[in-house]
């Protein structure tokens, strides 16, 4: 696991200077590659207001520019809809812009700086029908949405004959069961993660927990097999597991996802590739990190593929030299696969480990280019 | 006799090494060690905590392979001796050069400033009581009850080879070189009775002492991931803090520590290249600070106070697991250290070929669970802890300043 990364990602997001990321946790939809051209409007904060200019613009994407001359007393502009703030730009002090895009259907809107003589002023959007969002980023999240589901419900199964072995004692069966249970978690961990506590419940290591006696998880069990070679009281985190895992599931079937998380939960997924994978931390006792490896790939190999036709749209160099990279790495994994596996990682040499941290580390660069393009 | 660094370089030219001597007065600075660039060596405390923080560390932790306390006393005495003139920009005491034996310094600082030098030392808890319960030397029963091994830590994943230690020393200066050149010379000295165990550079300071107040001439130090790092740390004029903080008293137990504090040490690996990839907003998040400015999420200036109970349309500005909230006297009971930490690169990482870089943190306070206590919640919680790990620790018992020239580094511990 990331330790104890709780990515809360909505309630970060709206902190952040970046109002593209803010909006990003909007409810409406995001404006993105391809569809009807965006209208610029600018926002100048004063001690006075923040009347937009124009004051009404056509249905469509929506970039607003915000800019502060000289006010100290207002520094932020907002823009409502429906009572909600849809998107906004924070801590513009003197001298500072910002910027945020939005895609706005046809309706009144207003723009809210606070501290202002006059802190509302209406913004209205005219036209015809809805500014729904590029068809291909719509189909891309839901096809995120299907894919961590089926994952997840896969995670299930697989992880329910681990969990079987270890409460009916077999040492074998449980260590023939692991590996294969943990590849659908690993492919969709950031979304784990961003349920709180059930990242460090279902996968935490034992550097990550404060009392050891607490600790619970794939790992917990992983030491025991391996390491202590006993599934004694082992059958209550068994059973945990079971009952984390089946939130987990819960979760991700209501959970909804904006193209940058999956690109953002993309680079995630080779973060965990690079800290911990490569140098065998992950899957201590087991060495099984290579089928971890493989699925963080995997997990990022799909987020990327639903996103690639927007991007080949806005940026085709960067799209082609992603799935050059993926090529690269999925590769240089294959020379090590055995059975319906991998080898075990004790046995991969400094110098071929090496060689695959080389291969991510080349693919995780660009990677983290594309959320900036698909918002 | 006593050699300043000046005359040891004239010292060693009229010894016949005329070529050498000159080529090395070439390249000497030409300006004098001004007095501002001397950090007073005896006080009441030691010095290289409340001081300014200056730009370079060179810190390594020894071993006492020698069964006697007398050769410890002894090591102590001459380290103090040469730390003390070499703090003063003078070479290590010792015989006039002689072309038969090599110099008692070992000369690469000879015409090098003082450069705010300060070495200061300090004893683990293996010194008190050895590894198999042992007395080594008669310290045990003088061991503060609260100087205990750290616990194990959220968040570590620790090397013993970069760990613990007998005895530190850290010696900090504005010039890479003279405190290289401290450390190594006390390493020479230590020989016979002392081994080294492991050491650390560290090429660039991310914490200041100088708060705003004072302020520190470059701005407040950034760390390796390009954050400002202690904009709220304890300002080293601050006597009233660090008298709560950082200075053990005299009643808090053992009275041989009074007037001494507690250092924590500890390597963090910073996972550098995906720090790199992670988008600014998200960085800032994980900080709660603004990148560029420094300020926390909820003003405008480096210096304005973080409002942790501000929230916005999501929650709250200053995200719940952002370092800075977690680490905040305000939601820790008002606990504070010191902070003096440097960044480190030790090169690449052989197995990544990733770069091996992070911080070295030094911190200093009055009880080591002040560190533990910040530490529990930090490697539980803390946002950070994606891209950092803390792979190596020390902690370290640091004695009271020296009165004098007749005084030495723990006389009170072994008298």
């Amino acid at each position: 696991m990331t330790p104890t990364r709780s990515r809360a990602a909505c309630a970060a997001a709206a902190v952040l200077s970046a109002g593209l990321l803010a909006a990003a946790c909007a409810s409406s939809p995001q404006p993105s590659a391809g569809g009807p051209p965006a209208t610029n409007v600018s926002i100048e904060i004063s001690d006075a207001g923040c009347g937009p200019n124009p004051a009404t613009v056509p249905t469509g994407p929506v970039n607003f520019a915000v800019t502060n001359p000289a006010s100290d007393k207002v520094t932020e502009a907002e823009v409502l809809g429906g009572g909600k703030i849809l998107g906004e730009k924070e801590n513009i002090t003197p001298g500072l812009d910002g910027a945020f895009s939005l895609r706005l259907d046809p309706g009144t809107y207003s723009v809210y700086c606070p501290g202002a003589a006059k802190d509302t002023w209406a913004f209205t959007v005219q036209g015809n029908g809805s500014a729904a969002a590029d068809t291909s980023l719509t189909a891309a999240t839901q096809a995120y949405h299907d894919y961590v589901v089926t994952e997840v419900g896969q995670l299930q199964t697989a992880a329910k004959t681990f969990t079987d072995a270890v409460r009916a004692g077999d040492i074998s069966a449980a260590e023939q069961a692991y590996a294969p249970a943990r590849v659908h978690y690993e492919s969709i961990e950031p979304v784990a993660e961003s349920f709180g506590d059930l990242d460090p419940a279902i996968d935490a290591r034992i550097d990550d927990v404060t009392d050891p006696t607490q600790w619970t998880g794939f790992h917990r069990i992983e030491k025991a097999l391996w390491a202590d070679h006993s599934l004694a009281g082992m059958a209550p985190v068994a059973d945990k597991l079971d009952a984390d895992i089946a939130t987990l599931k819960a979760k991700v079937a209501t959970n909804t996802y904006q193209p940058a998380e999956l690109a953002n939960g993309a680079s995630d997924l080779l973060t965990e590739v690079s800290t911990s994978k490569v140098t065998g931390e992950e899957d201590r006792y087991s060495h099984t990190d290579l089928w971890d490896f493989a699925a963080n790939i995997d997990g990022a190999r799909k987020a990327f593929e639903l996103l690639q036709p927007a991007l080949a749209a806005t940026d085709p160099d960067l799209a082609q030299q992603l799935e050059a990279r993926f090529t690269d790495v999925v590769n240089g994994l294959a020379k090590y696969r055995s059975g319906n596996g991998y080898e075990d990682y004790g046995a991969v040499t400094d110098t071929d480990r090496r060689s695959l941290a080389d291969s991510v580390n080349a693919l995780a660069e660009p990677l983290s280019q594309v959320a900036g393009k698909v918002v | 006799m006593e050699l300043s660094r000046r005359r040891l370089l004239q010292g060693i030219a009229g010894a016949g090494a005329a070529g050498a001597g000159l080529a090395l007065a070439g390249c000497a600075p030409s300006a004098a060690a001004a007095p501002t660039d001397v950090v007073d060596f005896h006080g009441p405390h030691q010095a290289g905590i409340a001081t300014a923080v200056q730009d370079r560390l060179a810190f390594m932790t020894f071993d006492v392979t020698s069964t006697s306390r007398a050769d410890v006393v002894e090591l102590l005495k001459s380290w103090t001796t040469a730390a003390e003139a070499m703090t003063r920009g003078a070479a290590v005491p010792g015989a006039p050069p002689d072309d038969q034996v090599p110099p008692a310094d070992t000369g690469e600082a000879a015409g090098l400033p003082a450069a705010r030098l300060t070495v200061t030392v300090g004893f683990g808890p293996s010194l008190f009581t050895g590894p198999d319960g042992s007395d080594r030397f008669g310290l045990a029963a003088r061991r503060p009850a609260a100087f205990v091994p750290l616990p194990a830590l959220p968040g570590e994943l620790l090397d013993p080879a970069r760990s613990g230690g007998d005895i530190a020393v850290q010696a900090c200066s504005d010039d890479p070189q003279v405190a290289f050149h401290a450390v190594r010379n006390l390493a020479r000295i230590g020989r016979g009775t002392v081994v080294a165990r492991w050491a650390e550079l560290g090429f660039g300071k991310t914490s200041s002492t100088q708060g705003s107040a004072d302020g520190d001439p470059g701005g407040t130090p950034r760390n390796l991931m390009g954050f400002k790092d202690g904009t709220r740390n304890i300002v080293g004029t601050d006597d009233a803090a660090l008298d709560q903080h950082v200075w053990v008293a005299d009643a808090d137990g053992q009275g041989w520590l009074g007037g001494g504090s507690y250092l924590v040490a500890r390597r963090i690996r910073m996972f550098v290249e995906p720090w790199d990839r992670d988008r600014l907003g998200d960085q800032e998040a994980v900080f709660g600070r603004f990148k560029d400015s420094g300020a926390p999420l909820t003003g405008k200036a480096e210096f304005d106070a973080p409002d942790y109970a501000a929230t916005g349309a999501d929650g709250p500005v200053i995200p719940a697991n952002a370092h800075i909230r977690l680490a905040s006297p305000e939601n820790n009971g008002g606990l504070r250290i010191l902070r003096r930490g440097y960044s480190y690169t030790d090169g690449i990482d052989a197995t990544t070929g990733t770069l091996d870089a992070g911080l070295f943190f030094l911190a200093y306070m009055r009880d080591p669970n002040q560190f533990v206590t910040l530490q529990r919640k930090l490697g539980t919680s803390d946002a950070l802890n994606e891209y950092i790990r803390h792979v190596g620790s020390g902690l370290f018992a640091v004695p009271p300043g020296t009165s004098g020239p007749d005084d030495w580094w723990g006389r009170a511990l072994f008298s």
